[in-house]
């Protein structure tokens, strides 16, 4: 009894209050809606059913999305890693003239992506876009129907899916050992071998990673098949959407969730496996910086030099098309008529002066700042907690923490639907679904893993000694925290809010299951503008639109790659 | 054996390398010595073929090799960071050169296992991952994969400079064994002067891309030929001033008061009675005990004169001690 006195003395009120509304947070949106997801699909009516089983084998076309997603998986591994490796070889390894260039267009990715990119390819190669109409003319035989089904998915994923070469390709590249290379060519190598027998095994860890990541995203297509996929290519997220919008057919959507949550989940574990067993990285202690390789052959070299600039244009072409024709009339868009007369600011003022042109705005930012901020606070308290306790509770912590990691954005979706469409006792009765506060819930959740890890991180580098001293002039621990954690950490607090923000602003592929009809946000709205019957000005504001997010996406990551390279 | 006539590098504007001319002997341990920055790596690139030289000639066997491609070359090269292929294991890696010249597979093996051999490395080690391998062993296998392509020359670039300390020793040891064991011409780049006296058959010293001196390690330390290759190599009083004023005073060769006069420190004798020696009055003001020996601080005028005396069980010291201090004027330098 005294023993027990005494321990409650050491705990703090304040602690009980943290630790349970954490543990609330954590049951309530990362575990509960996940696990009755599973129950809701296999049990029905308290007894274990496989009638999900039996409605997906019988739906011919849900068959056909779940063998679509797979054919577009595998596809972007070939298609995407030589597009990848490519263009990171040209920007990195070989001297190429105009590299920075290249480099800004092949990055143009990391500003330019999701249902942004997707309307902005739509509009330059689709049957009434601006490539078709003036190629057509050129070019009697031109078939101008080609941008649709299996080909135009793939053409787009594969553009739009080389950030990851681009970040880390890159990095692994520049961290090479130029004096094996040296070596190699001292011995006699030619430049072919030492790329094949030096330079790429080196990568290969990275290269598999890179594998595992495209092929995830493959399978978990969204934006791309239901723009430009039409009916004959539709894959599993398409499809678990349609599913979803039916009460009958909910729980065909929510067993296609689980299959693409076990792949996930599968292949990460390889992943995490594979990556642990091997030495790939330099034993140098002292590397010498790399030095980009001439290529010895001319002809060689001319076709290097061309392709490179093809694929420069392919991939600003639609960014440029969707800038130009931000700033003409609608007349010109629906005609692709760029005289000089059509030009005008006219789609700039209609945000201002259109009805509800700029809600989508107000309601994206406004979702994406709350839940960035929101994001932030519970890393900031969680990371704390994995800090201090080193042991299980931290180990368990930070697992239940990083559950979204490991699951598509679509089961997450799925799992809040169906969970809290009728009131429950764990969110005090009430009803989320049909409330805003349920895309609101899911941003939540989507950003937690990224902001963790990176929070995570910076606690990690935090000198111990600092809290040490600050205790031992008799702070407390929330006034060490307060004055001295705090101010450390901050810097890097508003580089995860600016990133999640900036993450979650176009967000379309988990707005399109989660949001109000009241309050659209811009993924959504730039997703309706794609549609062949919407009215040109939509198509006008669309592009508007686009810009803005590319500016607001460019200046985010300027500050946080800026930040950290004046650092280093 | 090679022979640079007139050779001279540039990056961009910048001159690292001015008009420089030197012959290296077959057989040679040829070390070339500076601070870092004095153009002495860059020197060593042009030789393997890595840098294109603006003007000049580089010859080895009397055959101009100015233009030819390293791998023409036949120069071997040990670099900094012994750069070893991280994919590949020990024997793939001595293997590596080999395979690239198209030798049959029992000829590669056999020369790998061979060049083994005479480095040292042993069957089980052969099939290694290189990360698993100590940096003497590292250091092996980055000289054997540059020897069993049999180069006329070999090349070390600083092999030395990111050991610790011990193991440094021990392997300039093995190093300087191997080269006398192969009879290879070598030339040595290094920043340690040390690691230079110790090696090296015959230094070259350079400045700021200019050659200072050439000479044996005898002739760099004990006849230096200017002011920099003097204070760069070993310790050395610099005497200013009054200071030569006394000794001036009496000594009969005279030193120019207005130029430093240079002194090396084990030449400053406390005890001695040879003629040729002048005797200066000077008071203990600091010590430093290093265990074999402890080096003494004088002052003597407005000058601090350093020497050095072994610690052989004779008396010590004390600070504020008057002590007579013995210098030949012949030891003496001026530039």
């Amino acid at each position: 009894m005294e023993k027990i006195k005494e321990y409650l003395k050491h705990i703090k009120i304040s602690s009980i209050i943290i630790y349970t509304l954490l543990s609330w947070f954590i049951i309530a949106f990362l575990v509960y809606p996940n696990i009755n997801l599973i129950l809701k699909t296999f049990i029905k009516d308290g007894q274990v059913s496989l009638r999900a089983f039996e409605k997906l084998f019988s739906s011919k076309r849900a068959m056909m999305s779940l063998r679509n997603s797979f054919v577009l998986a595998f596809s972007m591994i070939i298609t995407v890693n030589i597009v990848g490796t490519f263009i990171v070889l040209v920007t990195e390894y070989f001297e190429i003239k105009g590299a920075k260039i290249l480099k800004i267009g092949f990055m143009s990715t990391l500003v330019y992506a999701g249902i942004v990119l997707v309307a902005g390819y739509q509009f330059l190669y689709s049957s009434n876009g601006f490539l078709a109409k003036v190629l057509s003319d050129l070019i009697p035989s031109y078939n101008v129907d080609w941008f649709v089904g299996y080909k135009a998915v793939l053409f787009i994923m594969t553009f739009a899916c080389t950030s990851n070469h681009m970040i880390f390709l890159s990095n692994a590249i520049r961290n090479i050992d130029h004096g094996t290379i040296e070596a190699a060519k001292n011995m006699g190598a030619s430049q072919f071998l030492i790329l094949k027998k030096v330079v790429l095994p080196v990568l290969k860890p990275t290269f598999f990673s890179i594998t595992v990541l495209t092929f995830l995203t493959g399978l978990s297509a969204l934006s791309a098949p239901i723009v430009v996929g039409g009916k004959s290519f539709q894959t599993i997220n398409p499809m678990i959407l349609q599913f979803s919008k039916s009460p009958v057919s909910r729980d065909i959507g929510a067993l296609m969730a689980i299959i693409l949550g076990i792949a996930t989940l599968l292949l990460l574990i390889i992943m995490n496996r594979v990556e642990k067993g091997g030495n790939y990285i330099s034993i140098s202690k002292v590397k010498t910086r790399i030095i980009k390789q001439k290529i010895n052959s001319r002809l060689v070299n001319i076709i290097i030099h061309l392709v490179a600039y093809l694929l420069f244009i392919i991939y600003i072409a639609p960014m440029l098309l969707v800038i130009v024709f931000s700033f003409t009339n609608t007349i010109a868009i629906n005609t692709v008529d760029l005289s000089f007369s059509n030009f005008s600011l006219s789609n700039y003022m209609l945000l201002f002066t259109r009805r509800g042109a700029f809600e989508p705005y107000l309601v994206s930012i406004v979702y994406s700042m709350s839940a960035a901020v929101i994001v932030a606070i519970i890393c900031l308290v969680a990371s704390n907690i994995i800090h201090k306790k080193e042991g299980k509770v931290g180990t368990i912590l930070e697992f239940l923490l990083l559950i979204p990691w490991l699951l598509p954005a679509t089961l997450i979706a799925m799992g809040l639907i169906m969970t809290y469409d009728l009131p429950k006792t764990i969110l005090f009765n009430k009803n989320l679904v049909g409330s805003p506060l349920l895309m609101l819930s899911a941003y939540v959740i989507v950003t937690l893993p990224f902001s963790l890890r990176m929070l995570k991180a910076a606690y990690f580098g935090l000198d111990n000694a600092l809290v040490d001293a600050s205790k031992s002039m008799g702070a407390s621990g929330f006034y060490t925290f307060r004055r001295v954690i705090l101010p450390i950490l901050l810097p890097t607090v508003l580089a995860v809010i600016v990133l999640s923000f900036n993450k979650l602003l176009p967000n379309y592929d988990l707005s399109v299951f989660l949001y109000h009809p009241a309050y659209k946000p811009l993924g959504i709205v730039i997703k309706t503008a794609t549609e062949q019957e919407s009215p040109g000005d939509s198509k006008a504001i669309m592009f508007v639109y686009s810009v803005i997010l590319m500016i607001i996406s460019t200046i985010a990551i300027y500050f946080f790659y800026g930040r950290n390279t004046k650092r280093k | 054996m090679i022979k640079f006539e007139n050779v001279v590098i540039k990056y961009d504007e910048f001159v690292a390398i001015n008009d420089f001319n030197l012959e290296i002997k077959e057989g040679e341990f040829f070390t070339l010595l500076g601070p870092s920055g004095c153009g002495k790596t860059t020197l060593l690139r042009s030789i393997v073929g890595f840098i294109d030289i603006f003007s000049g000639r580089i010859k080895v066997n009397d055959e101009d090799v100015t233009h030819l491609p390293t791998e023409k070359r036949n120069i071997g090269i040990v670099f900094q960071s012994y750069a070893l292929f991280p994919t590949m294991n020990v024997f793939e890696n001595i293997a590596f050169g080999l395979k690239v010249n198209k030798l049959s597979k029992e000829e590669v093996k056999k020369e790998v296992y061979e060049i083994a051999r005479k480095v040292d490395l042993n069957e089980t080690q052969l099939f290694r991952n290189v990360s698993e391998l100590s940096g003497g062993q590292q250091q092996r296998v980055a000289i054997a994969r540059a020897l069993v392509l049999k180069p006329k020359i070999l090349c070390l670039d600083e092999p030395l400079s990111n050991l610790d300390a011990k193991l440094r020793g021990q392997l300039r040891q093995e190093l300087k064994k191997l080269q006398r064991d192969f009879g290879i011409t070598t030339i040595y780049v290094t920043h340690d002067q040390e690691e230079a006296l110790t090696l090296s058959d015959r230094i070259a010293v350079f400045n700021k891309g200019n050659l200072e001196q050439i000479g044996t390690p005898h002739e760099i330390y004990n006849k230096s030929q200017s002011e920099f290759v003097c204070d760069f190599i070993g310790d050395i009083n610099k005497i200013t001033g009054s200071a030569i004023d006394t000794i001036n005073s009496l000594s009969e060769v005279k030193f120019d008061r207005n130029k430093t006069a240079f002194l090396r420190t084990e030449r400053v004798l406390t005890v001695c009675d040879d003629k040729k020696y002048i005797k200066l009055k000077a008071e203990i003001i600091d010590f430093e005990y290093n265990g074999i020996f402890t080096r003494y601080y004088y002052q003597m005028n407005d000058n601090i004169i350093m020497n050095i005396e072994k610690n052989d069980g004779s008396d010590y010291s004390s600070i504020g001690e008057k002590i007579d201090l013995y210098i030949n004027p012949a030891d003496i330098k001026q530039f």
